[in-house]
Order: C-alpha cells, then sequence, then structure tokens
C-alpha cells in the first residue's frame, strides 16, 4: 500500500486530491498515513481550525502548516459568555496576528470567538494581508470603531464584515464615520453584520457602500438605523439574501407603505432578524415575504406579544430557523408545529429572565407540540420554567434525531412539576433515544443517576453543560467514564469533586477542555493533576487571593483545564494559579 | 482525610504510584487502595454501582476506547463524606452586584450577557413598560403604558399597553380575548368586573371615571370573579 501510493503518484496528483478533503478530522487522518502523505498535507492546508488559542503556539501552527490562508481561533471558555470567567483572564490575538503577519502573507480570512482585539491588531491585520477577504469577529472584545475604521480602509478585497455579538467600544461622537473610511471604488462587500455597535452609523456612508456593492447578500444593521431608512436601503439592495432590521418603534402609515413596498422587491430575502422593539403593526410589512423565510430571528422582539408572533409564523411555512422571545407561549409553538413542517431549530429566551413569577404561558407543552409537529426538528435551546418527565419521553420519543438539545429550566433545581421526582429520567431518555446527541444541557432537579444514563448512552455527545445537578463524585465520574467521544464538558454548582476528576485524570487529555466553578475540587487535587499530567494546564481561576493561603481542602473557585502541546501560557493575570509555581515548590 | 493522604506522599512514592506509562491497573492497586480505601461499612453499601470494583469501572473503557489510565483508580466510592455531613453541597456562587441580577446566581439562567443588555437595553429605553414589581412606569415618554393584569383563579399575570386602546370597551374586549385561553367569560352565569389601582395604591372600580382619568392614574388592572 505504502509503496503503491509513495511511488506511482507525483505529489502534485496526491495535492490535488488531498484538496477536495476539507473536513478537519478528515485532513488530520490523511496526514498519519505516512511521512509523504504528512508532509504534503501540511504543505496544502490552507484552513486551520485551532478550538484553544492556547494548546498550541502560533510558531508550532505555521512550523507545521507553512501556507494558511484561513485561520480559526477560539479564546475564552463557553462559560464566558455568562460572565463566569473574570474580566482579563486573556485569550489575547495579538501573538497570533504577529506571526501570522510574517508567516501568512497570503492569509485571507480570520474568524474568532470570544478572543481579545485591539485597535493596533485590527489595524495590523489590514495592512499585512495583500489580499484579505473575511473577518469575523464573534464575542469578541478590546477593540472600537477606530480600529474597524483601519479595516474598511485598508482591505480593498474585503468580502464579509461581521462582528456578531462582540463589544465594540465608541469612541467618540463621530464613532459613526467608520462606515465612510471604505474607499469610492470598493465594491466587493459580500456580507456586513454590524448588529452589535451601540453607536449611531453615518447613513448616507451605509447608503452609499450599499449601493456600489452588487454582490451584498448578508446585511445585518444596528438598532440604530431606523426603519423608515431601512426602504431606502432595500431598493439599493434588492439582491439581499439575509437582512437583520434595526429599530421601529413609532407606526407611521408612509413608513409602513414605503417599506411594505421595499420589501415585496426583495425577491430573494430568506432570512429576518433585528425588530428591536418593533411596533405590532408593523409586522404586516413582511408578510408578502413570509413564505420565502427560511431563518426568523425575533429575540430582541421584546415588543411583539403572543398573537402579532402567532399571525407571523404561522405564515411562514418554509422556516428552519427560529430564534424567538416566550411570548410566543405554548400557543404560537401549537401553531409553529402545525404550520412550519420544514423546521431544524428552535430557539426560545426568556423575556424575563430574573422575574419570580412567569410572565408568559410557556411550558413544556409547546417544546411537546414542536417535537410531534416538526419532524426535521434536531436543534433545540428552550428556557421554560416546568417540565416533567413524561415530556421529555414523548419529545425523545418525537425527535430521536436531535442533535443538540439544550434545556433550561430556570429555577435550579426545578422537581418535575406533576411528580415531584428528579428529571433524571427525562433526561435519560433523551440520550436513550437521541443516538446522535452531541449537545446536550441539563437542568432541574438531577442526581447521579441521570448521569449514569448519559455515561452509558451518550456515545456521541461532545459538549455537555451541567448546573446545579448530581450528588457525589459518582456522577462526573460516570460521564468521564462513560462518553467516549466528550470534547468538552463544563459544570458549575455541582458536588463533584477531587475523586471522580483524579480517578479520570488522563480522559482530560482526550478532551479539548474541562470547567468546573463552584464545584467540591480541593487546590490539592488540581496541583496533584497539573504535576501529573504534563499535557494538561490546569488553571485555578480564584479572585479571593492565593489558594494557599488557605487549607489544601478548600475548594477552588473555578477550575479550567485543557490539554495543549505548548506548555503553560505566558499571559496569566494575577487570579490565575497554575502547577508551575507550585511544582518547583513541592519538586526542589 | 485521603486527600491529605495523597499530597503528604513523598515524590518519588507518588511517582511511583502514579506512573502513568504502567496501563496495569493492578499494579497500582497497593498506592490506590491506601489512599482511597473506606471502611468496610461502606463497602457494604447497597448502591450496585458502588459496589463495581476499579476493573470493573474501567473494564468498559478497555474495549473500543484507548486505554485511558487513571491518576487515582477509582474505588467505585462516591465521596461518601461530603453527602453524609452535607457540606460541600451547598454550593459556593457569588452574589452578584449587578442591579439586574440582583440576589440572582451569577450567569444563571445562562443567557449571553450580550443579549442580557439587550433586553435591558430596550427596558430602560422603553420606560413605559413594566417594572419587575407590576406598576406601570411613565417616565421616558415612549407611546407605550404597559400594567400587569392579574385575573383571579389565573396563575399566570399578563402585560397590555393600555396605550392602544381608547375606550372600556376596547379594553375589556381584548382582556375577554387574552384572557378567553385559559377561563370561559360567562361561562356558567359567571361574570368579571375589572379594576385598577390607582396611584394612591386603592383599588376601585374600572369604568367609574372617565377613560382619560383612568389612563392617568392606573397602576396595575385586576379582573374579579362575582359568584355565579
Amino acid at each position: 500500500m505504502k509503496m503503491m501510493m509513495g511511488s506511482s503518484f507525483p505529489e502534485e496528483v496526491l495535492e490535488h486530491v488531498f484538496s477536495f478533503i476539507e473536513r478537519d478530522k478528515d485532513r488530520n487522518a490523511i496526514s498519519t498515513v505516512c511521512q509523504s502523505w504528512y508532509e504534503i498535507e501540511r504543505w496544502s492546508r490552507r484552513r486551520v481550525f485551532v478550538g484553544n488559542c492556547y494548546a498550541v503556539s502560533p510558531a508550532i501552527l505555521i512550523k507545521r502548516f507553512p501556507d494558511v490562508r484561513c485561520l480559526e481561533l477560539k479564546g475564552k471558555p463557553h462559560f464566558a459568555d455568562f460572565n463566569l470567567v473574570p474580566e482579563g483572564w486573556g485569550a489575547y490575538v495579538a501573538p497570533w496576528i504577529a506571526a501570522a503577519s510574517s508567516a501568512y502573507p497570503w492569509l485571507e480570512e480570520i474568524r474568532l470567538k470570544r478572543m481579545v482585539i485591539s485597535d493596533d491588531t485590527l489595524e495590523l491585520i489590514s495592512k499585512s494581508f495583500k489580499n484579505f477577504k473575511v473577518l469575523v469577529l464573534s464575542s469578541c472584545e478590546g477593540f472600537s470603531t477606530e480600529g474597524l475604521a483601519a479595516i474598511a480602509a485598508n482591505c480593498r478585497n474585503l468580502r464579509e464584515l461581521d462582528l456578531r455579538e462582540s463589544e465594540v467600544e465608541d469612541l467618540n461622537q463621530s464613532s459613526g464615520h467608520w462606515l465612510s473610511h471604505f474607499p469610492d471604488n470598493y465594491t466587493s462587500l459580500v456580507s456586513l453584520n454590524i448588529a452589535c455597535l451601540n453607536s449611531e452609523v453615518n447613513f448616507t456612508a451605509l447608503e452609499r457602500l450599499v449601493g456600489r456593492c452588487p454582490n451584498l447578500r448578508n446585511l445585518r444593521l444596528n438598532r440604530a438605523v431606523p426603519l423608515d431608512k431601512l426602504a431606502i436601503l432595500l431598493r439599493r439592495a434588492p439582491q439581499l439574501v439575509e437582512l437583520g432590521t434595526g429599530e421601529a418603534s413609532d407606526l407611521r402609515p408612509d413608513v409602513f407603505s414605503n417599506l411594505l413596498g421595499a420589501f415585496s422587491g426583495c425577491k430573494e430575502l430568506k432570512s429576518l432578524s433585528g425588530f428591536w422593539e418593533v411596533a405590532p403593526g408593523y409586522l404586516p410589512g413582511v408578510y408578502p415575504i413570509c413564505p420565502r423565510l427560511t431563518s426568523l430571528n425575533l429575540s430582541y422582539a421584546t415588543t411583539i406579544q403572543s398573537s402579532d408572533l402567532i399571525k407571523l409564523v404561522s405564515q411562514c411555512q418554509n422556516l428552519q430557523k427560529l430564534w424567538v422571545l416566550d411570548y410566543i407561549e405554548d400557543l404560537g409553538l401549537e401553531v409553529l408545529a402545525a404550520s412550519c413542517k420544514d423546521l431544524r431549530e428552535l430557539r426560545v429566551f426568556p423575556s424575563e429572565p430574573y422575574g419570580v413569577e412567569p410572565n408568559v404561558l410557556l411550558t413544556e407543552q409547546g417544546l411537546v407540540s414542536v417535537s410531534e409537529g416538526c419532524p426535521k426538528l434536531h436543534s433545540v435551546l428552550y428556557f421554560c420554567r416546568q417540565m416533567s418527565n413524561d415530556a421529555l419521553r414523548t419529545i425523545a420519543r418525537n425527535r430521536p434525531n436531535m442533535t443538540r438539545f439544550r434545556l433550561c429550566i430556570i429555577e435550579p433545581r426545578t422537581p418535575d412539576y406533576r411528580t415531584l421526582q428528579s428529571l433524571d429520567g427525562g433526561f435519560g431518555a433523551i440520550v436513550e433515544h437521541c443516538k446522535d446527541l452531541r449537545r446536550l444541557s441539563l437542568s432541574g432537579l438531577l442526581t447521579d443517576r441521570v448521569f449514569e444514563y448519559i455515561g452509558t448512552y451518550g456515545k456521541k455527545l461532545e459538549m455537555l453543560s451541567v448546573a446545579f445537578a448530581g450528588d457525589s463524585d459518582l456522577g462526573l465520574h460516570h460521564v468521564l467514564s462513560g462518553c467516549e467521544n466528550l470534547r468538552k464538558l463544563e459544570i458549575r454548582d455541582c458536588p463533584f469533586g477531587d475523586k471522580a476528576l483524579l480517578a479520570n485524570a488522563a480522559k482530560l487529555e482526550t478532551m479539548r477542555s474541562l470547567w468546573m466553578s463552584s464545584c467540591s475540587v480541593s487546590f490539592g487535587a488540581c496541583k496533584l493533576l497539573g504535576q501529573k499530567m504534563p499535557m494538561l494546564n490546569v488553571e485555578v481561576i480564584d479572585e479571593r487571593g492565593p489558594p494557599d493561603s488557605r487549607p489544601e481542602s478548600c475548594p477552588v473557585e473555578k477550575l479550567y483545564v485543557y490539554r495543549t502541546v505548548s506548555g503553560p501560557r505566558f499571559d496569566m493575570p494575577g487570579f490565575v494559579w497554575t502547577k508551575d509555581e507550585d511544582s518547583a515548590l513541592g519538586l526542589s | 482525610m485521603e486527600l491529605q493522604l495523597a499530597l503528604a506522599l513523598p515524590v518519588h512514592n507518588s511517582v511511583q504510584g502514579f506512573d502513568l506509562n504502567d496501563g496495569d491497573i493492578e499494579s497500582k492497586e497497593p498506592v490506590a487502595s491506601r489512599l482511597w480505601s473506606y471502611g468496610g461499612s461502606l463497602e457494604s453499601k447497597k448502591c450496585l454501582k458502588n459496589k463495581r470494583s476499579s476493573e470493573e469501572a474501567f473494564g468498559k473503557m478497555g474495549g473500543g476506547v484507548p486505554q485511558i489510565s487513571p491518576l487515582m483508580v477509582w474505588s467505585g466510592q462516591p465521596n461518601e463524606e461530603d453527602d453524609r455531613k452535607g457540606q460541600n453541597r451547598k454550593t459556593s456562587s457569588i452574589v452578584n452586584k449587578n442591579e439586574v441580577e440582583e440576589n440572582h446566581v451569577v450567569g444563571w439562567p445562562p443567557i449571553k450577557s450580550w443579549m442580557k443588555k439587550q433586553l435591558h437595553q430596550q427596558q430602560q429605553h422603553l420606560g413605559g413598560r413594566v417594572k419587575n414589581d407590576g406598576v406601570a412606569e411613565r417616565s421616558g415618554g415612549r407611546n407605550s403604558l404597559y400594567v400587569k393584569v392579574k385575573m383571579e383563579g389565573v396563575a399566570i399575570a399578563r402585560k397590555i399597553d393600555l396605550r392602544l386602546f381608547h375606550s372600556y370597551q376596547a379594553l375589556t374586549n381584548t382582556l375577554i380575548s387574552m384572557f378567553d385561553k385559559e377561563q370561559k367569560f360567562d361561562k356558567n352565569g359567571v361574570c368579571y368586573t375589572l379594576t385598577y389601582q390607582d396611584k394612591e395604591g386603592d383599588w376601585l372600580l374600572a369604568g367609574d371615571v372617565p377613560w382619560q382619568t383612568f389612563i392617568e392614574s392606573v397602576q396595575r388592572l385586576g379582573i374579579l370573579r362575582n359568584g355565579g
């Protein structure tokens, strides 16, 4: 085999064949076949995904893959989304961009998630890569509109600028003018997402930009762009496929009719989002395009109540993805189930997450209806206030094709509201029936038993989020010893401790990361884990001061463990503690 | 106690005990049992899982999956001591100082800070929305006046924008259809009375004052059931 492959094909042929293989997993597999495949693969790898920016160093990456065009990096742990990672923790992208700027002059795409990027770094990007095309900053921070101005001014071939849910600082009054830095002869924009910006944008600059980019397909505006201006943009760009609107509070008949006309001119529109504070009276304006919509995100539309949502949703019969606030209520979800047979993804967010009493009639029944009515549904994120084992079992039986199931019952440790039992059986049914489940988030009253089910059945599970659950180390042990494909595990407020962690230490090397906060892991165990597993970085995050100032059996606040080939990181803030200082103490 | 023991081990000893290149769990057994053994009484706990020996516990991983050697051998016992004393059960989540999340656990429910900001901003921006205590707010000068409506016998309170109405009749019609889902109006001769709470906090019958006066003083609405 080896001889045949190695000698009969010239390198160019193999390289050409490899160019059809896109999945990272497949390319990794190719590179392990033999030395020559390894060499050909590494020279021809154009796209690299680094799931944890501290798992490998820029130098190692560049040495292995000398000609990368697309770089995707992830930084902070997922729980950073919920404020659990202290400010200043790390995930700075600067060293990566500095290294790439000299090693990859032909870099075209940078996609970052949960990373810190400065204006200087944005400027470096804008000036270093001759053919730069795509910049996606998802939940990133540390930069301002000034950095964006540099991108606009210098990246002549930019196709996509997507700021997703980033936190962008507005430095001064004229921050909205960054859009005017796109040169007059710049026409290559395909996708622009500025929904996260707080500041007003310079509308004239935006209008001109939209008007001169014939390939613009996706445009997501921020709330500062009023609805009466939207019609102008839509007439300029009737070819739009995805649109995120701005704010639309007061209903004006002239604006409405103008908008209605503009919307009906958009024959390609498939995705809608935005609708900040939209006056319900505007919604009929989008009715004409409803049958075409495949994606609808109404999670910022805090002013649309159940009856209006029902009217809207019932007309979107080709909908595949719906994100909505719980104003839709059980009744609306029932209509959704009856109308949208192609639905694949549903997210229902709480409109009043901190309210003590329910403000809407949204229960387990809504989700049961959708699981019954929508045969293609495979991805769910659902916030509610009550759940039952029966409902979960029904959902599991209805939708064995589920791959992502995230359920958040808002009050921690809420039992089955009918039997007052734990929800172990219900979640057990989910993992048992949904054989392809890759992502799962648990909530409600749960004992170690649910983790036994997960360990037994969750063979394809890749990411698991756990909060306020379990009774003992046994729970964690079931998961770590049973879930063969687990890559990310995040746990908060569970009585899991040293024993389960240490007994499964080597399992952690097969995973990308483990997060545990407000659990029962002692500093002593963290030290031990770090010393014995050199491929793991064991970070104790404790804002109370040095953990060794407390008894070693005292639980640490937060623990973040990840595998790495580049050793300890160099940018740790004062509240992060790792084995290094300690091993010096312990081994000397 | 076990933990202290483990950490107090001299370095050379623990290295021998934790030789990870040695896949043979048996060879580690002595160290492990020294570190993790429990009293016989605990061994005889009823729970089947607890009875599993370490070989059983890790046997599953032997087949198909590459053998993963443990740093410490799982003795099959959960941390009973935590369970019994219940000390570590108490979680140590810090309470956020953030107004919105006051008295709530940080990061729970898990809503992205970005989305939280949107919801929060919106509520501030709107001004006229009902605050969490259910009292109408008029500051902000927006064209809406949300008040909470509570109907006797219905668990969930609703919100309604009074600016959308111009008469008691229109309001009543909407309220009827709003609560109709849960409760049949005028069923079996039962009828309902619309009441409201004014600025002084007094509950009054709706309809006794002109609409405009009502709009200026209403804080909440209540629907009372009159015996049939």
